[in-house]
């Protein structure tokens, strides 16, 4: 199978999660189009180790996954908070900081 | 000797298959038939499968934490797996390396532990 | 496949280890430190640490290697100059962290519940902060010196994710500060993963994450420049989010304004030396024979962001959005320096950082001082007359004004002339013209807020300057001290980013 077609997936589910972060209200369906798109890149790295024939792109998608867990934490402590203060998620509930 | 290197693992999985089958056969052989409720049950798979979680849909915050605490520790593990593979290429250094790293995952261990992150209730 | 087993340069990563190390020791404390002593051996871990990792620095000043990490971090004079930089604005900056009153007593606290109302009561105070600050530090003295875009990817999170934190911790409009947290967290994970995916297709196209195999395969020319032209794209927006380049500003205003005044200051002054430190980086050293291919849009990302940030911070009611705008105009300033693509445009980048960053802190440190009794005053109208009642704190503050707009005789004039003829050099005359424009634009507004302070009356609203306590005196007189010498007595600081600033390959 051409790996190319990978290539296509994974730039087709970052452009998902891009569009889910821009449209989307509740702040943790708008971290998880984040984490989709992290997923999309992993993909990505992945697609072209196998075309290169390098594993380095396999070494950044570990680092990545790593790092996404360290984001997910500190991402739902935050949304957590939040959501105690105002029983809510909406990211335009959100908005003492507008003008 | 000269045998495929493979063979071993596949011996492996013959003996494990082989235990499983015995077991599963010979309990269903020797073992009493009573059925009761608490054995009907799904076994050892977590919680009570129920539509709800309890309290009215919400999940506590709590599960939220212990969520986030096992994650974050579990993927720390992700680095443990190209380190074994080349460990003997790495020799001490890579042995001291990954004993600092083990180190500064505890010292964040017992910080959630000292400030009361595992407690439940 | 042969493996070769990694080899450290323990002397020239030893800055970075100790930062950590003490951070480290941090979290301990936190853990088995006697709740009443952890302010004071917090603060003294911290300061300790920056210091020994100073000393680290100026020990190891005169070495330069590719091989400090097998290659994924490389140690030359422009690093040593970046990381010296962020290590005094760190210090600086903690000594304005250490002055408690504006953080929380329990960050995890409902506002207004009665656990919260409890822990006030108590006289907590959230510690949590050194540490962050110092992981913070640790990943922004990493980012300038990765050469490869795994380090470069890391050391992005480990300078954001504990910023993020640290902008929900204000101990005062508390909806406010955690409100500017989500933000800043789900804009900047947003736009860290442009940048990943920005690595992803580097790597495609030249088989290497290294700057220097991606320099190679530009020089080559035989990878597909679709995947150049995307990773240099996606590349560009995860760095320019970080800076707050127009049109990825969005989350620096309402960020500067709900986080604490004290981390507003640090993360405004020192997370920009430290993206842009790895901006003219990769620039300079990977992107630098694609030129022809990044260019145009960054002169043009440059112009738009000067223009705008100058334009929209006159109709600033709030000091610290208004400081906000003018640190996105200073990103444009900045970018020019990118622009340049010389090793004027590096001196001038480095030395504007400089400048620019003492300023920031000093300036963020006087707006903590007034206060009422609801806690800072950031209402401009509300500064009026500042000046009949604190001469010398409202001077001081005009003097800071007056850097940002690069007036003679500050550091900021400096900074932006010699940022504008390296521009000029290199033939980037829009960008001379839009620059000057938009100096006589922002110079406007600063103005507007020292005729406010001086020739208003003041208000009766209780709005008053309290007394500094020694360390944020500290901070601020060394600040508006180095901003002043450095507006007279330029050459021997320029004289020492000629001879040492370069990017080794």
């Amino acid at each position: 199978m051409n790996p190319y077609n990978y290539l296509y997936v994974s730039a087709l589910l970052f452009t998902i999660g891009a569009v889910g972060v821009v449209v989307r209200r509740n702040a943790i369906v708008v971290f998880m189009c984040v984490e989709l798109m992290l997923n999309a890149a992993n993909l990505t790295l992945v697609t072209f180790s196998r075309i290169n024939g390098t594993l380095d792109g396999q070494v950044v998608a570990f680092f990545t996954m790593v790092v996404a867990a360290c984001e997910v934490v500190v991402g739902l402590a935050i949304i957590v908070t939040i959501y105690r203060s105002r029983r809510s998620a909406s990211v335009d509930d959100a908005s003492l900081l507008k003008r | 000797m000269s045998a495929n290197p493979y063979i071993p693992i596949l011996v492996i999985f013959a003996i494990g298959f082989g235990f499983a089958a015995f077991s599963v056969g010979i309990a269903a052989v020797t073992g009493p038939a009573r059925y009761n409720r608490a054995k009907l049950e799904a076994y050892e798979c977590g919680i009570e499968p129920s539509p709800q979680a309890l309290q009215g849909g919400r999940f506590p915050v709590k599960y939220f934490l212990t969520a986030m605490l096992f994650i974050v520790f579990d993927i720390e593990i992700v680095f443990l797996y190209p380190w074994a593979v080349t460990f003997d290429k790495l020799g001490l250094f890579g042995l001291v390396e990954m004993a600092i790293f083990i180190g500064t995952v505890f010292v964040a261990y017992a910080y959630v532990w000292r400030r009361g992150g595992l407690e439940w209730d | 496949m042969t493996f070769t087993a990694p080899v450290l340069n323990y002397a020239q990563l030893a800055p970075m280890l100790i930062v950590l190390g003490g951070a480290l020791i941090g979290v301990l404390i936190e853990a088995f430190g006697p709740r009443a002593s952890r302010h004071a051996s917090q603060l003294f871990i911290t300061v300790a640490s920056l210091v020994a990792a100073f000393a680290a620095l100026v020990r190891v000043r005169n070495q330069s290697s590719v091989d400090a990490a097998m290659g994924s971090v490389g140690f030359d004079g422009a690093g040593v100059l970046l990381q010296g930089t962020i290590l005094i604005i760190a210090l600086l900056s903690v000594f304005l962290i250490a002055d408690q009153e504006n953080f929380t007593a329990l960050a995890a606290a409902v506002p207004g519940s009665s656990e919260e109302r409890e822990s006030l009561q108590l006289d907590l105070r959230v510690t949590e902060v050194y540490p962050l600050t110092l992981f913070a530090v640790a990943g922004m003295l990493l980012f300038p010196v990765s050469t490869d875009l795994i380090t470069l990817f890391v050391a992005l999170e480990m300078l954001s994710l504990p910023l993020y934190l640290m902008a929900g911790l204000s101990r005062r409009r508390r909806l406010m500060s955690q409100e500017s947290a989500l933000k800043y967290f789900l804009l900047g994970a947003f736009s860290s993963a442009f940048l990943l995916f920005g690595v992803a297709y580097l790597y495609g196209y030249s088989n290497s994450v290294t700057f220097a195999g991606i320099q190679a395969s530009i020089t080559g020319g035989s990878g597909n420049d679709v995947f150049l032209l995307l990773g240099i794209a996606f590349i560009s927006v995860g760095l320019l989010f970080k800076v707050g380049a127009v049109p990825f500003h969005a989350w620096s205003p309402d960020v500067y304004q709900g986080a604490p005044t004290a981390i507003t200051g640090f993360m405004a002054a020192a997370t920009k030396v430290a993206a842009f430190g790895a901006i003219l980086r990769i620039f300079y050293v990977a992107f630098a024979n694609a030129e022809w291919q990044w260019k145009p849009a960054l002169v043009l990302i440059a112009i738009v962001t000067m223009v705008f940030g100058s334009v929209v911070a006159i109709t600033q009611r709030d000091v610290k959005r208004m400081l906000a705008y003018s640190s996105i105009a200073h990103a444009g300033f900045l970018l020019a320096g990118v622009i340049a693509l010389s090793k004027s445009g590096l001196d001038a980048s480095i030395f504007y950082l400089f400048a620019y960053g003492i300023a920031t802190v000093g300036a963020f440190g006087v707006v903590t001082l007034v206060r009422d009794s609801a806690g800072e005053v950031t209402d401009l109208n509300r500064w009026s007359g500042l000046g009949k009642r604190s001469p010398l704190v409202a001077s001081v503050f005009a003097f800071f004004l007056l850097a940002f707009a690069g007036i003679p005789l500050t550091s900021g004039f400096i900074g932006k002339f010699s940022i504008f003829s390296a521009a000029y050099e290199t033939g980037s005359t829009a960008i001379l013209i839009a620059g000057v424009l938009s100096s006589a634009i922002a110079a406007f507004f600063y103005i507007r807020v020292i005729v406010l302070m001086f020739f208003k009356d003041p208000v009766e609203d209780g709005t008053s300057v309290v007394i500094p306590s020694a360390l944020t005196t500290t901070t601020i007189a060394v600040t508006s001290l180095i901003t002043l010498i450095l507006g007279i007595f330029p050459a021997p600081l320029i004289n020492f980013i000629e001879s040492s600033a370069f990017f080794i390959r």
